[in-house]
């Protein structure tokens, strides 16, 4: 009985000790780190990646948590790779909205979202080779 | 009782591990006040490939977490990449206060891998993983902080007896567990006080736990 006591009054110790170090997370960044790490160990799973960050903003948003810091230009990136250029946009424009610091970087992003649209939109000789260049978020050639 | 005095040097560890406080000299941090971080590809001095990726994916949270709004690492690397900048080696000797502005940052982090390496003797796998961190004003490009960390784990030395140990080294070998000795040697770079930076904007303590220079 004893024992117990004093090993279960070292386990708290070693609790309060260890939540010393190791501290609540001010956003809540779900699996982030993560989707990341698998996104760059097995790059071709893009769905997996996708989905992993929009489930984040989910739980943030429904869950009324704190956004990280620039978890929805991830997220419209991701998008913006897909070819889904509006919706990227929006999410550029949420971080813009909750992050003054990242206006200039959205600012650019919107704008080559918005260049790269407007080419897929009319040409259609061209559109293909748009749809299937590399990211491209500068638009520049190497 | 053999457990009882592992549980204390635990304990011990764990203790100290949150006590030690570095003194270093803030001065140049506190006069830039960034707001901002551009987190840059890592660059790799190891001969392990994939290390640089996965270890980048690790740095983001630490530091939005000091208070700080951070760039998102994988739009960042992305965006590089497409203006020419594909190796990490480039980015980090370009002028510091250009890519500033490419994003529109107040300071640039630069993060690189020293050692990322296993061994194996025996039965024991002994990973160890060596960063080195710098951040630079990015108006300037004023060095503003740097910092040096490394972590070594060793299996085998556990229980379960020599079996077990050769259990262990041998899923370790196939997968050694590089990632919670990566995140480790980031918080300790990152704990203030101690070896990391001050509070952000977005932290309550912004600006009110600035450490009294050292020597006065």
């Amino acid at each position: 009985m004893r024992t117990r006591t004093l090993r279960n009054a070292i386990a708290a110790g070693a609790l309060v000790l260890a939540a010393g170090c190791v501290r609540q997370t001010t956003y809540h960044w779900s699996r982030y780190d993560d989707s990341l790490y698998r996104h760059y160990k097995k790059p071709q799973d893009r769905e997996a990646f996708v989905e992993a960050l929009r489930t984040v903003i989910l739980e943030v948003e429904q869950k009324g948590l704190r956004m990280p810091p620039g978890l929805y230009a991830e997220y419209g990136y991701a998008l913006y790779e897909e070819g889904r250029l509006p919706e990227a946009i929006s999410y550029f424009k949420l971080e813009r909205e909750q992050w003054p610091e990242s206006r200039v970087l959205m600012d650019k992003m919107i704008r080559n979202s918005e260049l790269r649209a407007s080419k897929l939109a009319t040409p259609p000789a061209l559109a293909p080779a748009a749809a299937h260049g590399p990211a491209g978020a500068l638009e520049k050639t190497r | 009782m053999i457990r009882r005095i592992s549980t204390a040097i635990a304990l011990v560890a764990l203790a100290s591990a949150c006590a030690t406080v570095s003194q270093k000299d803030h001065s140049k941090l506190h006069a830039a006040q960034p707001r901002s971080i551009l987190i840059v590809p890592v660059v790799n001095k190891s001969v392990n490939v994939d290390a640089p990726d996965y270890f980048l994916s690790t740095v983001p949270i630490p530091v939005a977490e000091r208070g700080y709004y951070v760039f998102p690492v994988n739009l960042v690397k992305r965006v590089l990449e497409d203006d020419g900048l594909a190796d990490a080696g480039l980015v980090h000797d370009a002028d510091p206060t250009r890519l500033a502005a490419m994003f529109g940052a107040d300071s640039v982090l630069y993060v690189s891998i020293e050692r990322w390496e296993a061994k194996y003797v025996l039965v024991t796998t002994s990973v160890t993983v060596e960063f080195s961190y710098v951040l630079k004003d990015g108006r300037t490009g004023d060095v503003l902080w740097v910092d040096h960390e490394r972590f070594t784990y060793s299996s085998g030395d556990g229980g379960g007896g020599l079996l077990g140990a050769m259990v262990s080294a041998a899923i370790e070998k196939a997968s050694p567990s590089y990632m919670p000795l990566a995140r480790q040697a980031n918080a300790r770079a990152l704990s203030y006080p101690g070896p990391g930076f001050p509070a952000g904007p977005y932290r309550p303590e912004y600006r009110q736990d600035w450490a009294p220079p050292a020597g006065r």
